[in-house]
């Protein structure tokens, strides 16, 4: 898949699943804005591999739960390259506890982060697409929404109003030539998941048929697929990546 | 887009019928066949909602009007007179 000249953005893409989708763009000839909000040693460590692959990229420290971080963002992305051509929402956090004792703030973290940091995005960046009649968004939801999951309340449900949110923008924008698509990756190998206890990881190893977490490369093939032109049909779907979890 | 285009109430109105034509490719329609004051929406062109969009950034890339909620777009788009009052009204330069 060739992606010359296309001009990506992928929020939290410094680390983990969003590392991995932000290089897999820049190999395939892409320019990668890369946002993050806090982490200043991943942001230099995947500048020096994109500077290596000698890419066209850009760094952007921002909060996608702010609008006007966001706005900053993506006007900066737009004054670089004047158009942006795929958004990729993958930014996203966890705060695992049982409802019991699952205080307001981390509920509204995850909630902000996840599902407001997608719509915000979003919505930025919707009227260059309009304007360009082309344009592709893709959101990173999780089988937490689909399945559920204890101690996970705050992040299926940002996960699953993700899902709906996909589904509802793509039917506002098919028409206009914008699709927008969401990926559910399963359990995949990252330092997200990597701070999941060892009995968690061993639980959740055991429902998964293909016996293994994936790779952020499974889920980066998935999300070139759904920006590239292969996907020109495809709207409003939510593709599993999850090794037959769900 | 210059002052004294916006000025000029024909010579807008003509303007935006024929960006409404180009945004939305409407092949068939020619600018004669929008009436001044006939609804764009529903009857008259026909228009919906999702080239409300289409139109709502059109306008903003072409006068650098923003058009915030849908009260003001369904007043604004509800003919091409009105849409040229409203652009005229709107309009800083």
């Amino acid at each position: 898949m060739n992606f010359k000249d296309k001009k990506v953005l992928v929020t939290g893409g410094t680390k983990g699943i969003g590392k991995t989708v932000a290089l897999a763009f820049a190999s395939q000839g892409a320019s990668v804005g890369v946002n993050y909000a806090t982490d200043d040693q991943s942001a230099s460590d995947l500048e020096k591999e994109l500077q290596q692959m000698s890419s066209d990229y850009l760094l952007l420290k921002a909060d996608v739960s702010s609008a006007d971080e966001v706005e900053t963002m993506i006007r900066q992305v737009l004054d670089q390259w004047e158009r942006i051509d795929i958004l990729v929402n993958n930014a996203g956090i966890i705060r695992d506890k049982m409802l019991l004792f699952l205080g307001e703030e981390d509920w509204d973290r995850v909630i902000n982060t996840n599902l407001k940091g997608t719509y915000l995005c979003s919505r930025a960046v919707l009227k260059e697409m309009i304007s360009q009649k082309s344009g592709r968004i893709i959101n990173m939801a999780s089988p937490s929404a689909i399945t559920g999951r204890q101690a996970q309340t705050n992040y299926s449900a940002s996960k699953g109003g993700i899902i709906s949110f996909t589904k509802s923008l793509s039917k506002e924008v098919a028409r206009i030539g914008i699709t927008v698509n969401a990926i559910c990756p399963g359990i995949i190998d990252t330092p997200m998941t990597q701070e999941l206890k060892e009995a968690t990881k061993k639980e959740l190893l055991s429902m998964i048929p293909m016996g293994k977490f994936g790779k952020t490369d499974n889920v980066a093939d998935g999300v070139l697929f759904l920006a590239s032109e292969k996907a020109a049909y495809i709207t409003g779907q939510v593709l599993a990546i999850d090794g037959g979890l769900t | 887009m210059n002052q004294t285009t916006v000025d000029n109430t024909e010579a807008l109105g003509e303007f935006l019928k024929q960006m409404i034509i180009d945004t939305l490719r409407l092949e068939e329609v020619m600018p004669e066949h929008i009436e001044n004051d006939a609804p764009l929406f529903v009857e008259g062109l026909g228009l919906d909602s999702i080239d409300a969009l289409e139109l709502v950034v059109a306008i903003e890339k072409n006068f650098n009007v923003i058009i915030e909620d849908e009260e003001v777009g369904q007043r604004a788009f509800s003919s091409i007179n009105a849409l040229t009052k409203f652009v005229q009204d709107e309009y800083k330069g």
